[in-house]
């Protein structure tokens, strides 16, 4: 009597699977979307790079428009780190500091020659030759500094990233 | 120079003269380092800051201290010269006369590895706590494992 009571015509093995599993791309897709849509960076910027986060966030080129609000520069609000300038292996513990005070899921946009690659200053005793050797980067935008244009072009590069669930440490649900 | 003409007078035959292009410019050597703290301090009478502290890395055997002396009113420049022991190498601290020496020495300390003796807070200023070495001496090398070194315990 118990079986036909628990059994009906909703119920058949490994439905409740499948189920959580469409829920969750559903929810996935919709969370990503959002997550795209409101992108507040964390402006680290250390050198001269940072002169040029002024024009981005102004009216020009606009990023208020993609969604990316300069709100409160705190990493404890922050999705997105905008790591701009030379990182010395001193700051690189400052860095790695901010990085783990924000919240999940976060991405890293490196902007200029000296944060992507070490730059100027590649040979130094005292410089990290590229931030992905400490936290992971989602985004390179190169140039010596780069224009506020393609600070946009690489907020829509991650954006589109986001969208398409291609960041592979956010992929399954795995954070981390 | 008048003041560096008073000081040779207060210590004689302590200082000697090293030729100088400009008039308001002189250089003088000291050669007993235990005596520079007596030195710089009769000189804070005639000069108001401690413009520099300059240290160059002359291998084999010495390291050459240069303290750049700067008088507002007479527009002077008095730089006293110390040869210091490139193996054991230390000197007294004037972070006692002159106050802004206090970070000039905690940066020769951390870019040349030179003790002060009697520094009120000798740390590294620069470099991370934990650095190995000091990089601006003529023997440091820059290998691929002083690139890379980052100081945090991780692996990607």
């Amino acid at each position: 009597m118990a079986e036909e009571h628990g059994s009906n015509e909703f119920s058949y093995p490994g439905m409740s699977e499948i189920l959580f599993m469409k829920a969750e791309k559903f929810i996935e897709t919709v969370m990503n979307w959002g997550r795209s849509r409101s992108l507040w960076p964390l402006t680290f910027g250390t050198k001269c790079c940072a002169m040029e986060m002024i024009p981005f966030g102004a009216t020009k080129v606009d990023a208020d428009r993609m969604g990316t609000l300069f709100v409160g520069d705190s990493p404890r609000q922050a999705d997105l780190i905008l790591c701009s300038g030379t990182i010395s292996k001193k700051m690189a513990r400052r860095l790695l500091n901010a990085y783990e005070q924000m919240p999940h899921p976060k991405y890293v946009i490196a902007v200029g020659a000296c944060n992507v690659s070490g730059g100027l200053f590649h040979d130094s005793y005292n410089t990290i030759e590229g931030i992905d050797r400490i936290i992971p980067t989602d985004v390179f935008i190169p140039g010596c500094p780069p224009r506020p244009e393609m600070f946009m072009d690489a907020v829509i590069v991650l954006q589109k990233l986001i969208r398409e669930n291609k960041i592979k440490r956010y992929q399954n649900g795995v954070f981390g | 120079m008048e003041s560096l003409d008073r000081i040779k007078g207060r210590f004689p035959s302590m200082l000697k003269d090293v030729p100088s292009t400009n008039d308001n410019e002189a250089v003088v050597e000291l050669a007993d380092k235990t005596q520079l703290r007596k030195i710089v301090a009769e000189a804070k009478k005639y000069f108001d800051l401690l413009f520099m502290l300059m240290v160059v890395d002359r291998p084999p055997k010495t390291f050459e201290m240069n303290y750049v002396l700067s008088s507002y009113s007479k527009k002077d420049l008095l730089t006293i010269r110390v040869n210091i022991d490139r193996d054991e190498a230390e000197i007294d601290s004037i972070a006692g006369i002159f106050t802004s020496a206090e970070w000039e020495e905690r940066e020769a300390y951390d870019l040349f590895g030179i003790d002060f003796r009697h520094h009120p807070d000798q740390r590294r200023i620069l470099l991370p706590e934990d650095w190995p070495g000091h990089p601006l001496r003529k023997d440091f090398e820059v290998t691929e494992e002083v690139k890379n070194w980052t100081g945090l315990d991780m692996k990607f």
